[in-house]
């Protein structure tokens, strides 16, 4: 789709117009900022759940956009990290450091996201989208069913607030509102750029062969398997850490983290924002969650909006919010 | 307490009902799959909405027979309008989109059939001679299981006739291998997938009214079914009518024994099955598979 003029290097700053550059101080002053722009905390709250959904959907993204993969139920690997974070601090260790839960998450998302992948991989296109389904609904039913571990319905509460710390230097508890948003901005902003960095290198340049057709990209002599699951496993290890940050700042977690329509609702940001953009997920992460709030507190019938909208993306807005910028772009060499 | 034979006889035809259920199901997503090359999400909503449909009927004093034939009508007509509003206009365009698409449309039916009837579970009322209870060598059976598993037998044998015997399920089954040729030879292909949709809506629409007395109607049943579908077309391979009606069975079998013995797990020893199989033999159980 969008792959004229690859740059030669993901840090490709000189390259950029001074349009483009102030945007991107802009944005990012705004981002460090936020907290002292947002008096209410309830705001602050959602704009760190924005950056943790923007990274689920982000990664989705990698999937669907760059891969051609698609993951109906993405959502259960951050289910697998965020249950993994939260079981360790409320029954193994309380006072763990915040690193180690971190990366626990991570690990346990990798190993089990491991073998469901090379399964999958071996389908492609309706087969691969279907395996995500069942995978992803076995992985709901065993956290959804065991009751003595994750507390079934009801999920875990009262999760216990790691210290933000890196060395000597600390920050405070992921109770407090402003040392969350910021550990959760370096961690996505880290997350993003490495993710950029490869998905326009020659790697990144495979997956979308992959993407545009299977068989020729076997014909050059990829290993379209290898690569498939290459492109899993970074989506996944990717939604493993959005899923490790989502109970470090809720302290809790329930099943709807990864239940069907929260898998729904994950491919609805995606879409929304355009794929194969990486950083449209983000703008459709912020879209999705402030109308699910604001129509939510209307109606308890949210699904029949989601259904709809979904329809109605696919139809009419195919290339999402994302494809505005190229509609609207003027004087741009595309 | 039962004794063993009647409890594994009674077993043995709870699996054939819900592998006669399961067949219903897929094999209309899979000649769906087959000739339009559309893989419809939303296939288990239609199934959801032959239950409702049939609650309704039944409830509004139609005989339970009346309303077995005349819900999956209604389903079609639905469905066929759900396929030329949204599914037919993008039928050029990635599969992906499809997926998407039909996903959308099965959470939005889903999201309507809560809003309309509720989350409750609905009873379909069925006749006297449908709810008695038969004895087949000194075994209870209740008949209802029985008259289940004689609909499935007709429906299909009624598809065989169709797909093997009739003009139009053999330009059904060329369209299914190469739907230019069809094409070329001047058979309306357009006129062949709606009336394609339309057989894979009226099949769903059955099932649903003829599962409704059994596994009660509420709005999640479509998602419901629609996952063990996918199983059994995965285990069938995509496109393989004869894998598919193995595959069927073997779900039923698994699932039901499944739900018997290990309860809360059951659906997960079914996705067990499922990646093992097709980590050894992707194209399904026969090979027959045509994945895209």
């Amino acid at each position: 789709m969008n792959n004229a003029a690859r740059p030669q290097s993901g840090f490709d700053l000189p390259r950029l117009s001074f349009g483009a550059i102030l945007g991107i101080v802009i944005l990012l002053g705004g981002l460090i900022t936020l907290p002292y722009i947002l008096a209410n905390r309830f705001y602050l709250r959602l704009a760190t759940e924005i950056l943790i959904y923007g990274l689920a959907a982000m990664s989705l993204d990698v999937l669907l956009g760059y891969t051609g993969l698609l993951s109906f139920m993405h959502v259960a690997y951050m289910g697998i990290a965020a249950y993994t974070v939260g079981l360790f601090l409320k029954f193994v260790d309380p006072a763990a450091s915040l690193w180690v839960v971190f990366l626990l998450g991570v690990f346990a998302t990798v190993t089990i996201a491991l073998p469901i992948g090379w399964v999958q991989v071996r389908t492609g296109g309706f087969a691969f989208a279907l395996l995500t389904v069942a995978f992803g609904m076995m992985l709901y039913t065993v956290v959804w069913k065991a009751r003595d571990i994750t507390g079934g319905d009801d999920g875990l509460i009262g999760i216990s607030s790691p210290q933000v710390s890196l060395g000597l230097f600390s920050l405070g508890t992921t109770r407090d509102p402003h040392t969350v948003y910021y550990f959760t901005l370096v961690v996505v902003a880290i997350c993003f750029l490495l993710t950029r960095r490869l998905m326009i290198s020659p790697f990144g340049a495979v997956l979308e062969s992959i993407r545009e057709n299977e068989e020729r990209a076997s014909f050059i002599g990829i290993h379209v398997h290898r690569y498939k699951l290459f492109g899993w496993m970074i989506a996944c290890t990717l939604c493993g850490i959005s899923g490790a940050l989502f109970t470090l700042v809720k302290c809790s977690v329930s099943p709807t983290v990864m239940d069907p329509a929260a898998g729904g609702a994950l491919l609805m940001m995606t879409l929304l924002g355009g794929i194969g953009t990486l950083w449209g997920p983000f703008i459709g992460a912020a879209v999705f969650i402030f109308a699910q709030d604001y129509i939510s507190t209307m109606t308890e019938h949210w699904m029949i909006f989601l259904g709809l909208v979904l329809v109605l993306l696919v139809l009419f807005m195919p290339k999402g919010i994302a494809g505005f910028r190229e509609r609207f772009s003027l004087g741009r060499k595309t | 307490m039962p004794s063993d034979v009647t409890f594994w006889v009674q077993t043995l035809i709870n699996c054939l009902g819900l592998g006669g259920l399961l067949l219903l199901i897929a094999i209309g997503l899979n000649i769906i799959y087959g000739i339009n090359r559309v893989i419809n999400l939303a296939h288990g909503a239609l199934y959801a909405l032959g239950a409702y449909f049939g609650y309704m009927l039944v409830e509004r004093g139609l005989p339970f027979l009346a309303a077995l034939l005349i819900a999956p009508l209604l389903v079609v007509a639905a469905g066929l309008i759900l396929e030329r509003l949204t599914i037919a206009p993008i039928r050029k365009r990635p599969m992906l989109y499809t997926l998407i698409l039909t996903y959308g449309l099965s959470v939005f039916l889903e999201g309507m059939a809560k809003y309309i009837w509720g989350v409750q579970p609905r009873f379909i009322a069925t006749p006297p001679y449908l709810s008695q209870t038969i004895h087949l060598a000194g075994i209870p059976y209740p008949f209802y299981r029985f008259f289940l598993l004689m609909v499935t037998a007709v429906v299909m044998l009624g598809l065989m006739f169709l797909l093997n015997r009739t003009k139009l399920g053999m330009t059904m089954r060329a369209a299914s291998q190469i739907p230019e040729m069809v094409s070329v030879l001047g058979i309306n292909m357009n006129l062949v997938q709606i009336i394609v949709f339309g057989l894979g809506c009226a099949l769903a629409g059955i099932g649903g009214v003829i599962a409704g007395p059994l596994l009660t109607v509420y709005p999640m049943m479509g998602s419901e079914m629609l996952l063990s579908c996918f199983v059994v077309l995965v285990i069938g391979g995509l496109g393989s009518l004869r894998g598919a009606a193995i595959a069927a069975m073997l779900v039923g079998f698994v699932q039901t024994l499944g739900y018997i013995f290990i309860t809360d797990y059951a659906m997960v020893v079914v996705y067990v099955m499922m990646a093992i199989i097709l980590s050894l033999m992707p194209r399904g159980i026969l090979g027959e598979g045509k994945f895209e």
